[in-house]
């Protein structure tokens, strides 16, 4: 629960900034971005790397994770697809 | 941007691996942590911040209301039902093999929940199959969004509140915001109570 407060916490307070600076010249912040992403996705590998944990199970259980991993997303895809279709959802 | 982040992904992942043979000179909790969160964080301000400028974007959203619930709704249900499919296929517990998938890729929460609810094999699996539900989601994201809006969303389930978000709205766009964070939202919400369910009918 405090972790999603957490989360809702910036976003709420980026959304609402940025719609009263909507009629402000707009400030590309294309470049910020790009390196909080970085930073987000090296963090994420290292987080993998290091933990011992998925090492371990990775090799041992892989191969009924993929059929598993690919089964799941490709059900999930097309209901996810018809359901949206079918509200009108864009 | 799919390269770079592949890259820094193999790096990062290098990184880790090398750190905890090396005794560890960097935290592993000053990395995981607070520099992850740390991201993640400036992540959600900046895109709250370019979703807030959008004025199209909010008028979208307005129109949307309730709908926005029916994405994750179905993901849930595509996910158990794959969940399903591949029990029978691989000739598991269907049920664990559905508790499995009911992370929707919250690897953290279905690998101690699942190993404690299942045993331990399942609970490794429960670990690897969310695990690599982020990655697929981010590894496969310039495929996947040119197929639907939606179905990056699909792919990445509970994640896309957090981890996936904005590698989601850097390839959707910025209207893909709110759909992508409502939706990891709600998943993230019903995972657990899905993944006990499961267990309790068993």
């Amino acid at each position: 629960m405090l972790r999603i407060l957490v989360l809702v916490a910036p976003l709420v307070a980026g959304i609402l900034l940025g719609y009263l600076l909507s009629n402000r010249k707009p400030v590309n912040l294309n470049k910020v971005t790009f390196v909080a992403i970085i930073l987000l996705i090296f963090s994420l590998g290292f987080t993998i790397g290091a933990s011992d944990e998925m090492l371990n199970a990775l090799p041992r259980v892989g191969l009924s994770a993929i059929v598993i991993l690919l089964l799941t997303v490709f059900f999930s895809a097309v209901l996810a697809k018809a359901a949206t279709k079918a509200v009108g959802m864009k | 941007m799919i390269r770079y982040i592949l890259l820094v992904l193999v790096i990062g992942a290098t990184m880790g691996y090398l750190n905890n043979s090396f005794e560890r000179p960097i935290a592993n909790s000053f990395v995981s942590e607070y520099l992850f969160d740390f991201a993640l964080l400036l992540l959600l301000f900046l895109m709250g911040l370019a979703f807030g400028v959008n004025k199209e974007a909010l008028i979208k959203l307005k129109k949307a209301r309730l709908k926005v619930l029916v994405l994750p709704f179905s993901i849930a249900l595509g996910s158990i039902l794959g969940g399903l499919v591949s029990g029978y296929v691989l000739g598991i517990d269907a049920y664990a093999s559905m508790a499995v998938c009911s992370g929707f890729g919250w690897y953290t929460l279905a690998g101690p929940l699942v190993g404690q609810l299942f045993g331990v094999e399942f609970g490794a699996l429960g670990f690897v199959v969310n695990f690599l539900r982020e990655l697929l989601t981010i590894v496969t994201i310039s495929l996947t969004s040119k197929l639907d809006k939606h179905v990056p969303i699909a792919f990445g389930g509970a994640t896309t509140m957090d981890t996936t978000l904005p590698v989601i709205v850097r390839y959707c766009g910025n209207e893909a915001l709110i759909t992508a964070f409502a939706s990891g939202f709600t998943l993230s919400a019903i995972a657990p109570f899905a993944i006990t369910a499961i267990a309790t009918l068993r």
